[in-house]
């Protein structure tokens, strides 16, 4: 049998990794979030500070290099451009990818975020969700994680999202967030954290026996 | 995956490793590019060489708009096929043809209506004017066949295939340096000869290029789906492309700068001396960037795995591969420059007035060695701002107003002396900006 790969994308705030870490401990596989940096790290000899500041970033993140289109390509040298600096954005989405397909190459998992949904399209055992809540919960849940008030919470919502939608867009040439870019998105707003951990790893059965 | 090598191999061996293949293709171009103005020179003449001069930053504005479209396309498509992910990949590869046809079209159309008017903003004369047109229009006619054969070939290099794409830019150099006298010398067609063969050069190019994506065996290939203009696929290449384009147009518009000064204090016959003197220093500069371009990923590498003294140490060494090259510039223009640019004209005249300038603008070259590798180390280990400023100092923001004052005092010579004074100050800003850089590594954690 083909393992079992669950991507979860998630608006912040839906509570997105809670479910994903309810899922996977149901099923026994292993969970990839964060933690996927430090593997990367390790495939890759990068230090795992270096790939954290630009996790799930659309960098550049100043205007000036923004307006520039600069994404650490060779552009001092305009009419030599090289593949790119290893530490440029694409080159560690590549690795990062690289990284994805291994793991889903070894092991069932569950992986939240960091376009693992495009990279791992395609293969067999996959199923890909989104999750999105109502807006007061999101600012209430990223309020209380973050001992921050509600006012800040919605900023860094905001702020935040933006930036994973411009990351996702930027490397799948899909809409973020959009139905169509998923196999199932689920509000979890309506149907609570633990129903919606069930329900993720019940269609997954019916839809892999 | 990255090579962990990167991360243990002798320092030495990396570079020579990574390096190798990039100045051997630096010196192809610049080959290239000296070809045109040695046959030019040597077979109709030094007005002509200043006609050729002149033309220079129109080439650049058109490679420009070339680059603008072809560093994104092939940036995403090396990024695409690494995801697998063919069906976008090749839809890339038919909006880079359309926009690269599009571009060329307006681009050549919108320079060939407005020729006159362009080639005397850019410092041509009632002498060297002819000259200048008769070449460019030639050129103009043929910009999509130009455009289209560097974005396809970027295309194709990008797609695994660096091998395939170096032939095609083999292809197009030999075939130049052998049509060149034939056009020139045999036909009697002076320097629109000159253009006529660059043009039949890239034709072929183009051929070959075109030929290898049709190969169907290989993922990337023409087809018939992809003919379809995406706006998405156009606005995400050519927000890849602007910031080369942007410093490509600038450094245009300093050259127009230091025309139009040598016009003014110097004559037809300096800007002709500054586009012989210009070429030679071309190939050291570009035998310069291949070394950066080898130490690029070393250093990125290490720096992202924090190892800093292999950042440092791979810096140290390539500045002292780039500083060694350029000081054979260096002596080949104090020593013999008379030789140097009597490859590109035997008129004595010129031949003097260019020495000159040879010998004043490579007169800081082993600094300038130096700034470069500075500027891109900037570059590769994230500093991106930094790298631009100094990028800049460099050919723009030091240079400018040198070039309007030195000439009050001292006349054509001060258009000369700006370069070096220039080459002097970003050094000694690029020495203090990359040793409160290198310090600094490892300790803000």
């Amino acid at each position: 049998m083909s393992n079992i790969l669950i991507t979860i994308g998630r608006q912040i705030g839906s509570g997105g990794l809670e479910i994903a870490s309810k899922v996977a401990e149901k099923l026994g596989i292993e969970l990839y979030d964060k933690n996927l940096l430090n593997l990367t790290a390790k495939g890759s000899g990068l230090s795992a500070d270096v790939l954290e500041k630009k996790d799930e970033k659309p960098v550049p993140a100043n205007r000036f290099a923004k307006f520039l289109g600069l994404r650490g390509s060779n552009y001092t040298d305009p009419q030599f451009y090289s593949a790119g600096s290893v530490l440029s954005e694409d080159e560690l989405f590549k690795i990062q990818s690289s990284v994805i397909e291994q793991l889903a190459d070894e092991a069932s998992g569950v992986f939240v975020g960091r376009c693992a949904d495009y990279i791992l399209r395609g293969r067999d055992g996959l199923l890909t969700f989104f999750l999105t809540a109502d807006m007061p919960d999101r600012v209430a849940r990223i309020a209380s994680k973050r001992g921050i008030t509600e006012e800040e919470a919605e900023k860094f919502i905001q702020i935040e999202e933006r930036k994973r939608k411009e990351y996702y867009g930027y490397y799948t040439f899909k809409e973020w967030g959009d139905s169509s870019s998923y196999d199932i998105c689920l509000n979890t707003s309506r149907i609570g954290v633990d129903a919606a951990a069930d329900l993720i790893i019940s269609l997954y059965h019916q839809i892999y026996g | 995956m990255v090579p962990v090598e990167l991360g243990t191999e002798r320092i030495g061996k990396l570079l020579k490793q990574y390096a190798a293949p990039a100045i051997v293709a630096m010196t192809a171009t610049s080959l290239y590019n000296m070809v045109d103005s040695i046959f030019i020179g040597q077979g109709v003449g030094p007005m002509a060489i200043s006609g050729l001069a002149v033309t220079f930053p129109l080439m650049n504005i058109s490679t420009a708009f070339g680059t603008l479209v072809g560093v994104g396309a092939a940036t995403l498509i090396s990024m695409l096929l690494g995801q697998k992910d063919y069906k976008i990949a090749n839809r890339v590869l038919g909006n880079v043809v359309m926009m690269n046809v599009v571009i060329g079209l307006v681009v050549g159309a919108l320079s060939i209506i407005f020729m006159n008017p362009i080639l005397r903003f850019f410092g041509a004369s009632d002498n060297t004017i002819s000259y200048a047109r008769e070449y460019m229009m030639v050129i103009m006619y043929g910009n999509i066949i130009t455009h289209l054969y560097h974005g396809l070939n970027g295309v194709v290099r990008s797609s695994g295939r660096p091998k395939l794409a170096m032939y095609a830019t083999l292809l197009a150099v030999i075939l130049n340096a052998i049509l060149d006298p034939l056009f020139i010398f045999v036909f009697d067609m002076g320097i629109m000869g000159a253009a006529v063969a660059t043009v039949l050069a890239q034709v072929v190019g183009l051929a070959w290029v075109v030929k290898v994506l049709c190969d169907k065996n290989h993922v990337l290939h023409f087809s018939k789906e992809i003919w379809k203009f995406d706006w998405k696929i156009a606005k995400r290449s050519l927000s890849i492309g602007m910031a080369p384009f942007l410093m490509n147009v600038a450094s245009c518009f300093v050259v127009i700068f230091i025309n139009n000064q040598l016009k003014r204090y110097g004559g037809d016959l300096a800007i002709g001396a500054y586009g012989i003197a210009n070429r030679i220093a071309f190939l050291f500069i570009m035998l310069n960037m291949g070394f950066t371009q080898g130490m690029q990923p070393i250093a990125g590498f290490n720096y992202g795995a924090k190892q800093y003294d292999r950042v440092k140490k791979v810096f140290r060494l390539t500045a002292l591969c780039a500083v060694c090259t350029m000081t054979v510039g260096f002596i080949v223009a104090m020593t013999c420059p008379k030789a140097a640019v009597s490859l590109f004209t035997h008129d004595a005249e010129l031949k003097d007035i260019s020495a000159n300038a040879l010998r004043i603008m490579l007169s800081m070259f082993p600094l300038v060695g130096y700034q470069i590798v500075v500027t891109n180390l900037c570059q590769c280990i994230g500093y991106a701002n930094k790298a631009i400023f100094l990028s800049l100092s460099r050919q723009l923001l030091f240079l400018i107003p040198f070039l309007i004052v030195f000439p009050l005092f001292l006349d054509i010579n001060g258009v000369w002396w700006s370069m070096p004074a220039s080459d002097f100050i970003s050094t000694v800003v690029a020495f203090f900006m990359i040793r409160s850089i290198l310090n600094k590594l490892g300790k803000d954690e």
